[in-house]
């Protein structure tokens, strides 16, 4: 009896995958943990470096002759706006507190003209019932007294 | 007359399109080539503050929040922190704010040339404080969370050192290297006598993100290259395997420069000097001592990270005073640790349980 499997593309490429990265992970590892390995990176990175460099010397140049503004240039204006932002932000941040300061104060300004008030009433009060006091005759048993007789003549 | 009978040669053809290989192939070229990229970073969101490139995000601001402690997301200057918020259900931010915690997250934006002088500093001391002012204001409490992922952990540990005074009272950090001494293939590659730092700086500006790319792929090359494609090949009959292969490509490939001046202070002071775990780091001529943090801490190393390690991790909680500090370790790798199975089925449940257990 024959049996037939079908060809499935997909297993293949991942049956390479697995068997490759075990056979190489190790290695690769090992090697990416060696000295030599960061000095070649190194000396990479420089080249990289010194042609990023020229390059961008000789855009700075072109720029120039030609009137445009480098990208140093353009980057100084943004920095300038960013400062005028930040100001804002800043005050922004002071109208905050100042805010809170103001409200305190008229929080504490309030109560006190609320005390004067209550002492105000008070004061009145104690007016009211003296005078009240000082014009009430004082009644006796007997006949009028002197001073509320003299009350009385004054009225006349 | 001469008839030609093309019927054998289109029974062929017909066979062909129904064959297994083919139709894989076919889908395979249409993912790589022509279907759509997917819309990442869905959950609402509103801007509430900007400075430069930067933005202050705050996540589903009509859904009623319940922990009274904001969470503020610090992210890295590598890459693009939608990673936080990829897909409707693979989503960090979307778990947290459903869960019904008031979500923000410092997005650094993408820097342009003119923003190659901005130094780790500058993020640090003018953005992460105002950051952190804001969200108190908007959310009216009285403390905050932090969550830092990556570098943007590394940065958000530094700032909660230099600011002890502020209420932090969460600090969580995800994969976030801290101690250089051995941090892998990098320590050898980025060795001071060979790695030219300076004229790299000098002459690019700010760093392409091509070559960070290129650095992290080195660190496993047949894998990071080849790999992805024998997983598609492999699977691409199944749709929702397809569809978290475009949103991590999309992701892996959407990266951003590195400004010059931080990424020298990164490899110069961290890689090359290793500094900060001891404390020697100055930030703006203050100097950072991690044990100034007092914040509870949790701190989540993976296990299969290649690019911060787990023994750049854990030394963190060795050197702070928190006496409420965990060291989580996952089995998952730098990416899947916020995105993918185990992260939406283990790492987000977690994060939000400590929350949680930490905001009452």
């Amino acid at each position: 009896m024959t049996q037939t499997t079908s060809f499935d593309a997909f297993t293949m490429w991942k049956n390479v995958y697995e068997k490759t990265e075990s056979t190489w992970r190790d290695a690769i590892q090992d090697t990416l943990g060696k000295e030599s390995f960061a000095e070649s990176l190194g000396q990479i990175q420089s080249q990289y470096l010194q042609y990023q460099g020229f390059v961008n010397k000789m855009t700075e140049s072109y720029l120039k002759q030609a009137n445009m503004p480098s990208r140093d240039e353009i980057a100084n204006v943004a920095s300038l706006v960013i400062n005028v932002e930040s100001k804002v932000d800043d005050l922004e941040d002071q109208m905050d507190v100042y805010k809170i300061d103001t409200s305190r104060e008229i929080e504490q300004l309030r109560k006190g003209l609320n005390n004067l008030d209550k002492k105000l009433d008070k004061v009145i009060e104690l007016l009211d019932k003296s005078i009240v006091a000082q014009n009430t005759p004082k009644v006796t048993d007997g006949p009028l007294t002197t001073t509320a007789l003299n009350a009385t003549s004054t009225k006349k | 007359m001469v008839t030609l009978d093309t019927k054998q040669f289109d029974n062929w053809i017909d066979r062909l399109s129904e064959d297994k290989n083919i139709q894989q192939i076919k889908r395979l070229t249409e993912v790589i080539s022509s279907d759509a990229e997917p819309e990442v970073g869905q959950t609402p969101k509103e801007v509430i503050w900007t400075k430069n490139k930067s933005k202050l995000y705050r996540y589903q601001p009509a859904i009623k929040k319940t922990n009274k402690v904001p969470i503020l997301m610090i992210y890295a200057l590598i890459n693009k922190p939608y990673i936080l918020d990829l897909y409707p259900g693979n989503s960090l931010i979307e778990h947290l704010t459903n869960k019904g915690h008031d979500v923000y997250l410092l997005d650094w934006g993408t820097p342009g040339y003119e923003d190659r002088n901005m130094k780790l500093d500058d993020y640090i001391v003018d953005y992460i404080p105002r950051a952190v002012s804001k969200v108190l204001k908007t959310s009216k409490a009285k403390d905050i969370t932090l969550l830092g992922y990556c570098m943007g952990g590394t940065m958000t540990a530094i700032f909660t050192a230099l600011y002890p005074q502020l209420p932090i009272r969460n600090l969580i950090l995800m994969t976030s290297p801290i101690d250089f001494k051995d941090a892998g293939h990098y320590s050898n590659w980025l060795d001071k006598r060979y790695f030219q730092l300076d004229k790299l700086v000098d002459t690019l500006g700010n760093i392409p993100f091509e070559l960070i790319d290129f650095g992290n792929k080195l660190l496993n090359p047949i894998s990071n290259v080849v790999g992805p494609y024998i997983s598609l090949a492999d699977r691409v009959e199944n749709e929702d395997f397809v569809l978290n292969w475009k949103l991590m490509q999309k992701w892996l490939n959407d990266g951003i420069p590195f400004p010059g001046e931080s990424y020298r202070q990164w490899i110069r002071d961290f890689y090359q000097d290793n500094k900060l775990i001891n404390d020697q780091l100055s930030v703006r001529g203050r100097k950072v001592e991690l044990a100034n943090i007092k914040a509870n801490l949790l701190n989540i190393s993976a296990t299969r990270d290649n690019i911060a390690l787990p023994q750049q991790i854990a030394p963190l909680n060795d050197k702070v005073s928190s006496k409420n500090k965990t060291l989580h370790i996952v089995e998952t790798g730098h990416v899947s640790v916020v995105t993918g199975r185990k992260a939406i089925n283990e790492i987000h449940p977690y994060i939000e349980k400590w929350i949680t257990d930490n905001s009452k």
